[in-house]
């Protein structure tokens, strides 16, 4: 299953995107993101497109994918349901990580 | 006061209203619970809420209310409160920093343009700071303000940004905001969002040229200077003399901002480039500062804030904004004064000219449909 993260928008307006592979992943790692991912039950979110953003506020478009399903959601830092909150802090975390 | 009670019950609403706000501090409780029960025989809830307004809105012109709360690294807003107006400094600096940025931004708003806050109705000003884990951004949530700490969690040889509250610009941004929502209310994609970003731009280099007490001449027209740290090759976020330059770097890339039309971006990211084309009415009006010389709030502050609280709507163009910004330093400063000249001037450079019922248009458009040009 992949995961693909993005986030626009911002005081920058900058782009920042993620794209991880659990398969391809440390086992302990994907298995945490697994973990994150069923707390979200990211299938049981709307696929709205996203709302109007506030001013400077990042916005968030998260999809999963695998041969049986694909699946994206759009949200934001005021809007995000707290059961998304713990993914998306950890994709922002990793994203971050990796722009070096 | 009982005596005060039957005189305040023959006084209709909205006189008490206005003792409320401007009375002395004997009269406005009077009133207020004049106010209250009267309206309390009548039942009227709507009404019982707007003297709770009235109360809440019933500071002294030009006195400041601020409050800082801290989220604690998460995402509960506002948080903990943790300094509130006339309190100590904090062993905090961002909440320190929070604190003081939106009181220089109140006091540019207020001491240059006569403005009582974001609301111009003595609103409170509300920040957060330490929003989330390694927040690279700010922002204004229609209510209040939120910092991140940028990357101050992480090893210093892996940062690149200090934390939000760092850039006295960016907190006077995020404020203008605020000031925007209750006028023009700019709406926040394509042409109109970039107005809405360029607003704040504006106000916000304003907000520290005002501080430290620079001419237009003498200020770097840089948004978010300090922001970044020394990994970065940049010197803040965004440019306003000259967009495009301000930093250029192999992992955050290059500045994308257009000065000038010409080089107007087209794109569906950050809601139509807001922050991205914002370059160009942003240089307008650091052109325009230019040209006029002195401290660049007192001439063409006045006049972009005039624009914003009294012409500018929610779906205005850059070409409106142009016709307006010039209408406004019409009335202001008088037609074909030299500050309406240093206008057109602005927009001129960034490729927009001014159009409509001014005396030169009009001849042209008379002369055209003779045929005589």
């Amino acid at each position: 299953m992949r995961i693909i993260y993005e986030r626009s928008g911002g005081f920058m307006g900058l782009k920042s995107s993620l794209t991880i592979d659990l398969d391809e992943l440390p086992l302990d790692q994907a298995e945490a993101l697994r973990t994150l991912l069923g707390e979200a039950n990211l299938i049981s979110l709307s696929e709205d497109p996203p709302a109007r953003s506030i001013p400077d506020g990042f916005q968030y478009s998260l999809t999963i994918e695998s041969e049986e399903v694909k699946h994206t959601v759009f949200t934001s830092d005021v809007t995000m349901p707290a059961s998304l909150r713990p993914l998306i802090d950890e994709l922002s975390q990793l994203a971050r990580m990796r722009r070096h | 006061m009982h005596t005060n009670h039957s005189i305040f019950c023959i006084i209709p609403p909205y006189m008490l209203r206005e003792i409320v706000q401007n009375g002395s501090e004997t009269q406005r409780v009077a009133a207020l619970q004049a106010l209250y029960s009267s309206e309390q025989m009548r039942g009227q809830r709507r009404v019982v809420k707007s003297i709770a307004d009235i109360m809440a809105e019933a500071v002294p012109a030009g006195n400041k209310q601020r409050a800082i709360y801290n989220a604690n690294n998460g995402s509960q807003l506002p948080g903990t409160l943790v300094r509130t107006e006339g309190s100590p400094p904090s062993m905090d600096p961002a909440v320190n920093e929070a604190y003081d940025g939106s009181g220089v931004t109140y006091d540019l708003f207020f001491n240059a343009y006569g403005r009582n806050s974001l609301d111009n109705n003595g609103m409170k000003i509300d920040s957060t700071v330490h929003y989330l884990k390694g927040y690279d951004n700010a922002f204004w949530d229609g209510n209040q303000i939120v910092y991140g700490d940028g990357d101050e969690d992480l090893p210093v040889a892996n940062r690149l940004f200090n934390r939000f509250t760092i850039a006295l610009d960016v907190i006077g941004h995020e404020l203008t905001h605020g000031v925007t929502q209750f006028e023009a209310n700019l709406a926040y994609w394509d042409q109109s969002g970039a107005l809405n970003e360029s607003m704040s731009d504006v106000f916000g280099s304003l907000a520290k040229q005002y501080q430290r007490n620079q001419s237009a001449d003498q200020a770097d027209w840089i948004i978010g200077e300090g922001l970044f740290t020394s990994n970065v090759n940049g010197v803040g976020i965004r440019s306003m003399k000259a967009p495009g330059t301000a930093y250029d770097d192999p992992v955050l890339g290059k500045d994308p901002q257009p000065a000038h039309m010409k080089d107007y971006v087209s794109t569906i990211d950050d809601n139509g480039g807001v922050h991205i084309n914002s370059g160009i009415p942003n240089r307008a009006f650091y052109v325009t500062a230019l040209e006029l010389g002195g401290f660049a709030w007192e001439k063409a502050g006045r006049i972009w804030y005039k624009t914003l609280t009294d012409k500018l709507q929610e779906r205005s163009t850059f070409q409106q904004a142009c016709d307006l910004t010039f209408a406004a330093a019409g009335e202001i400063f008088g037609t074909n004064s030299l500050e309406q000249q240093a206008v057109r001037k602005g927009w001129d450079a960034v490729g927009i000219s001014v159009s409509g019922a001014t005396p030169s248009g009009c001849l042209t458009a008379v002369l055209n449909s003779f045929g005589l040009t």
